[in-house]
């Protein structure tokens, strides 16, 4: 999916920033959202005079109409690139945060926001970092970034220096912290949840969209009996397997509690997950927001 | 039975083939081609039965690189000796059916009378004779062959005292058949210990009133059959009244015209021992089972080569099992997540 497939987003808040775009914003100025009539005197702009409210104004004052305008937010893709995020059966997850990177990116440029990116793996991925941009082509820059082959390599030869992921977050999101905008948190979320909330706690001014990436692999068992050795992608642990009808059904049961534990734990922030399973679809995004707003 | 056995059972004709054995510790490296690569294992259920599994894999590859590196190697026995002490003689009883035998044994003087039912029949007072020494020698074994013009075989080796005793019995029933080919009773004696495992004192009780003339031939073929199976021979000679004594001093050349004695002198030329007791009463009977019982009771000492038995195809096989239970562990085992 190297298209670009973009969608529909408006931040379900107010956001301040002067810089206009397409949110709701809090700062007054060019917009269509009435918030109040003001004296000419304090507002000096006769474009909004209101002729009607002026006459019915019992001090015979000239109002003119205060707007909101609507602002333009950055939008962060906040990236976990951790080795985990490699599998995939038929594509990695990473390619699936590829293709979201680059639907971030075109999206954002319709609506005139800036697009960046910070990714994390055990710690903050420096080298992957895109700052806020409002270039057509930031999505692609993005994309490249994540498709890098080097970015695999780095993240197989990664198992050696193990480490928390959540520190890693923990680290990215300082450059985030307390700022206004949009962030997309894209990860498998395959860590404890504990330390999350100390991570989220960071960007409490920012509305979040946890963007949960799994591979049909890993939530459906292989179908065929037998056995299966597996190796863990971060910890390097091994587990062996006698696939059968009865540990299919453990696997699922597991998959289906994580998936509780995630939308609960999410639910408790205010948050709503984003679940891409195999491929990221840019609709289902749209929809996400028409029913944030909703 | 087995003395003596050494304390290492085994040894190597190429051991310089057992430098390859750490290849064996080759399995227990774990690769990562051999294993798939998952995001996150703490979500997925333990399973024992699938670790279980996994490490009868991993061993049964240990064993099939040790199993073929110690095939290689050529393990075996080494060729050691060992005391055997043989119990129980086998004993062939070679009894002449010639007509001769239905004479009463008679003493010095008396005519002989072919009386039938007559307990002085030396048919009948060897049976008697014999049947008393195979009741007392519960540990031997016997066979019972009788012989005329033709050898037959009346009883295979036995160790039931039922059997041997009917064929005993047996050996009264008929009348005498004509001729005496002692040649062909003794082969046919041999033959029966073709094939058996030696475990004691082979003797032929050979029970005669009188010899045949042997070709030299046959002669060879005896002494070789005597020699190969380390046979003993024993000659209750039931001895006509007034022929002479086997090792007559008086007359030897003139003795030696007579085929007893001529067979005689071809017995004492056996490889293997040979002795004679000669009888010309019942009395005499007795006494001469009695001699024999005494000789053939000492348990046999003796010292047995065993030769290096080689273990190399057991190894081999025991590694074509493990190869094997391998291939069906490596078909088991999910190669990929793809499903198509």
């Amino acid at each position: 999916m190297s298209q670009a497939s973009d969608f529909y987003y408006r931040l379900p808040m107010r956001a301040g920033g002067q810089r206009p775009g397409s949110h709701p914003g809090t700062s007054h100025g060019n917009g269509q959202e009435f918030v109040t009539h003001a004296p000419l005197f304090s507002h000096p702009d006769p474009r909004r005079l209101d002729v009607r409210a002026s006459i019915r104004d019992v001090r015979g004052e000239w109002l003119v109409r205060v707007m909101r305008q609507r602002v333009g937010v950055p939008v962060q893709l906040v990236a976990d690139v951790s080795a985990s995020m490699l599998f995939g059966a038929r594509r990695s997850k990473l390619a699936v945060l590829a293709d979201l990177a680059r639907a971030i990116g075109a999206s954002a440029f319709r609506v005139g926001d800036a697009a960046g990116m910070v990714a994390f793996d055990t710690v903050e991925r420096e080298d992957l970092y895109v700052p806020a941009s409002l270039s057509r082509g930031v999505g692609h820059v993005m994309a490249a970034q994540l498709e890098n082959p080097a970015l695999v390599e780095h993240a197989e030869a990664g198992e050696r220096h193990r480490g928390d992921p959540v520190e890693g977050l923990l680290q990215a999101l300082q450059r985030l912290a307390g700022r206004q905008c949009l962030v997309f948190l894209a990860s498998d979320f395959h860590f404890p949840l504990a330390r999350l909330d100390e991570a989220l706690d960071t960007l409490s001014r920012a509305y979040i969209v946890p963007v949960i990436l799994w591979d049909p692999a890993e939530t459906e068992p292989p179908p065929a009996n037998g056995l299966i050795a597996l190796r863990d992608a971060e910890t390097a642990a091994r587990r062996t397997m006698w696939l059968r009808p009865k540990l299919r059904e453990q696997w699922r049961d597991a998959v289906a509690e994580r998936r509780a534990s995630l939308q609960t734990f999410f639910s408790n922030r205010g948050l709503r997950p984003f679940w891409a399973q195999g491929a990221f679809d840019a609709d289902a995004m749209s929809e996400y927001f028409f029913e944030a707003n909703a | 039975m087995i003395d003596g056995a050494p304390s290492l059972p085994l040894d190597f004709a190429q051991p310089w083939a057992l430098l390859l054995l750490p290849l064996a510790l080759l399995p227990l490296l774990r690769r990562r081609r051999e294993e798939l690569t998952f995001s996150s294992l703490p979500w997925l259920p333990e399973d024992s039965l699938g670790r279980w599994i996994e490490r009868l894999g991993r061993a049964a590859a240990v064993l099939a690189i040790l199993a073929t590196v110690l095939a290689l190697a050529r393990p075996g026995r080494p060729e050691w000796e060992v005391e055997r002490i043989g119990r129980g003689a086998e004993i062939v009883v070679l009894f002449d059916s010639s007509l001769s035998m239905d004479d009463e044994m008679v003493a010095r003087g008396a005519h002989p009378k072919r009386r039938r039912d007559s307990p002085l029949r030396k048919r009948n007072v060897a049976r008697e004779a014999l049947s008393r020494f195979v009741e007392r020698r519960k540990e031997d074994r016997f066979s019972l062959l009788m012989f005329g013009a033709a050898p037959f075989r009346v009883t295979p080796f036995s160790q039931s005292p039922e059997v041997i005793q009917a064929g005993i019995a047996a050996a009264g029933i008929s009348n005498g058949l004509p001729g005496t080919d002692l040649g062909r009773g003794l082969i046919a004696a041999l033959s029966q210990f073709e094939g058996r495992a030696y475990s004691g004192s082979r003797v032929i009780l050979l029970v005669s009133d009188g010899a045949a003339e042997i070709d030299d031939a046959t002669r060879q073929r005896i002494r070789d059959g005597m020699a190969k199976h380390r046979v003993a021979l024993d000659w209750l000679y039931l001895r006509s009244a007034n022929w002479p004594r086997l090792d007559d001093e008086k007359e030897p050349e003139a003795v030696g015209l007579i085929t007893d004695v001529a067979m005689h002198r071809f017995f004492k030329t056996l490889p293997t021992t040979y002795k004679v007791f000669e009888a010309e009463s019942p009395d005499a009977v007795s006494k001469a089972v009695a001699e024999i019982e005494r000789q053939q009771n000492l348990p046999l000492e003796y010292r047995e080569r065993i030769p290096r038995r080689d273990f190399t195809h057991l190894f081999y096989g025991l590694a074509m099992v493990a190869a094997f239970a391998l291939l069906i562990h490596r078909g088991l085992t999910v190669r990929s997540f793809q499903t198509s």
